[in-house]
């Protein structure tokens, strides 16, 4: 058989933006693993306080129990377990809904005797396509004492470290100890964060959540607890990056929130607007790339951030300007990654 | 341990010895990222070619690639060497890219009216031929069903033998072969009234 010749296009600054953007995630990344690494450790001292209060849960589970939703696990068949590994994503179909279990996830599908179906998230994040339920079989995923009951939606469930409820279309019935809320399209929910956890995290909240957290209580709910929700830097920086891709203007004003605090986020949510810019208003993105040199001239990534200047100069034709920052990059990062192109750009033709 | 960078650009592809690629996967496993960044640069170039050449000119492409060394890079601790690096890093690209490829199902890429009017310049119209040739190709491949567009795309396109189609899909040699010669049926059936079409797959 004749082999058909396809030549990819080739280009330095391609594999240059691909590069960026790799390390920059798998940084995002290992952040994202050490603040998980310390909740659960701030949680299980909560935990401790909380135990004397054991007898008085026990009795308002029981009374949260009469008005939640009932969920009946009734096995008819062996249940399947996803298990992704860390990086890779898997997709499966259950009926008519199709899910995306997220890398490092765990989730057990169940089928009940009435042929609903209930995925049991033990950790990691599952995002979910559900037909509305009209007359379908009821369809639930359960993430640790919190249940979803999907009304007809989108939606994606994450575990890891708090469960979160991120709803993109439709909606779902979110019943958790302490209430059941109706979580609607754009809408998030997750637990309140206790105060040991917010010490945790210096200055976790933004002013602005990038997606609405406060639940909406259901007016079936008798007596909600009343949530005083924080999103931590961590969520909040997460959910930006979620929408980046379909609300950049929303994803920017986000991450600017958290570029304003001064925890450990602020650099990576600078060096993603920064990324955000680049593409869209280039004057800004300078601008970041000055106040992130200002203020993280020692992270990481600002080897990268110096060279993202030299490209953005050099893609709006400001060649003298970004000759001078090429010389400035050589001149900090002598044997850096983009040295090479640097001292290219560097000497005057 | 740091390993030279050398010049910067596509041209770094270096043969890895088996010590050598071993050291740097170590390297990368410990977290030195002066050892990622020569990873990366070594095989970015075939990975992006062979990301390119299943799915054709898409805004997708550097996504994948991005995904691609992502997953390499937080699965690297479960690379235990019984193939060659190379091959497990292409299998994690061609994985992605089936998913992409199955969730999206059969996507018509839409031909548009081409005009076919001459420039006067024998370059440009064989470029502008070229381009269409292309456009064409991967419009007939959006309508394959995913796997027997990536035994395909690998094989004829990204110039991989049978074999390697077999370990990078998972499949066994015959079932590829198979895939491929049913894929190969349904782009003849649609080159038969489509001569920029058939100019590109027939031998």
């Amino acid at each position: 058989m004749k082999r058909i010749t396809v030549d990819p296009p080739q280009s330095d600054a391609r594999r240059e933006r691909v590069e960026r953007q790799v390390f920059a995630e798998l940084q995002r990344m290992r952040m994202a693993e050490r603040a998980d690494a310390a909740i659960p450790e701030a949680r299980f001292r909560g935990w401790l306080v909380a135990a004397a209060f054991a007898a008085a849960a026990t009795m308002a589970v029981a009374l949260f129990a009469t008005h939640s939703t009932e969920i009946k696990i009734a096995e008819r068949e062996v249940p399947s377990q996803i298990t992704t590994p860390i990086g890779g994503t898997s997709q499966f179909t259950v009926g008519d809904a199709v899910m995306v279990a997220a890398s490092d996830t765990s989730v057990e599908v169940k089928h009940g005797d009435d042929g609903g179906i209930t995925l049991v998230l033990a950790r990691g994040s599952v995002d979910c396509d559900v037909a509305p339920r009209n007359g379908r079989p009821p369809f639930h995923v359960l993430a640790g004492d919190i249940a979803v009951e999907v009304v007809g939606t989108r939606f994606t469930v994450t575990r890891t470290p708090t469960p979160r409820v991120d709803v993109t279309r439709g909606k779902v019935r979110v019943t958790a100890p302490g209430g059941s809320w109706l979580v609607a399209a754009g809408q998030s929910w997750s637990p309140s964060v206790s105060t040991t956890v917010a010490k945790s995290e210096p200055a976790p909240e933004p002013t602005v959540a990038p997606e609405t957290p406060t639940p909406t209580p259901t007016p079936e709910t008798p007596t909600p607890a009343p949530v005083v929700h924080r999103v931590s830097s961590q969520a909040a920086f997460l959910a930006a990056g979620r929408l980046e891709a379909t609300d950049p203007a929303r994803a920017s004003k986000a991450f600017r929130t958290i570029a304003s605090g001064k925890d450990a986020w602020a650099a990576p949510a600078l060096y993603a607007l920064t990324e955000l810019h680049a593409s869209s208003d280039r004057d800004a993105a300078l601008a970041d790339c000055a106040e992130y040199l200002r203020r993280f001239p020692h992270d990481p990534q600002a080897e990268d951030v110096t060279w993202l200047r030299v490209e953005i100069l050099r893609t709006a034709g400001r060649r003298d300007e970004a000759r001078s920052a090429a010389a400035e990059y050589l001149r900090q990062f002598a044997h850096g990654s983009y040295a090479g192109l640097a001292e290219r750009i560097a000497t005057p033709n | 341990m740091g390993f030279p960078l050398g010049a910067v650009g596509l041209s770094i592809v270096e043969k890895p010895t088996p010590e050598g690629e071993a050291e740097l996967v170590a390297a990368c496993i410990a977290g030195d990222q002066t050892a990622q960044r020569t990873l990366f640069r070594r095989e970015y170039p075939r990975v992006h070619a062979t990301v390119y050449r299943i799915l054709g000119p898409s805004r997708d492409q550097d996504d994948l690639v991005q995904e691609t060394f992502i997953a390499v890079f937080r699965g690297l601790g479960r690379f235990r060497g019984e193939s060659r690096l190379s091959t497990w890093i292409d299998r994690i690209a061609v994985r992605l890219v089936f998913d992409h490829i199955r969730a999206r199902g059969k996507t018509p890429v839409p031909l548009g009216v081409v005009d076919h009017e001459e420039s006067g310049s024998v370059e440009i119209d064989a470029q502008a031929h070229a381009r269409d040739g292309l456009r064409r190709l991967y419009a007939a491949l959006g309508q394959l069903v995913p796997e027997q567009r990536m035994a395909f795309a690998l094989y004829a396109i990204d110039g991989r033998s049978i074999a390697e189609v077999a370990r990078l899909t998972g499949v066994t040699a015959v079932t590829a072969k198979l895939r491929i010669w049913r894929a190969r049926r349904e782009l003849m059936k649609r080159a038969a009234s489509d001569p920029v079409l058939k100019e590109q797959v027939l031998s």
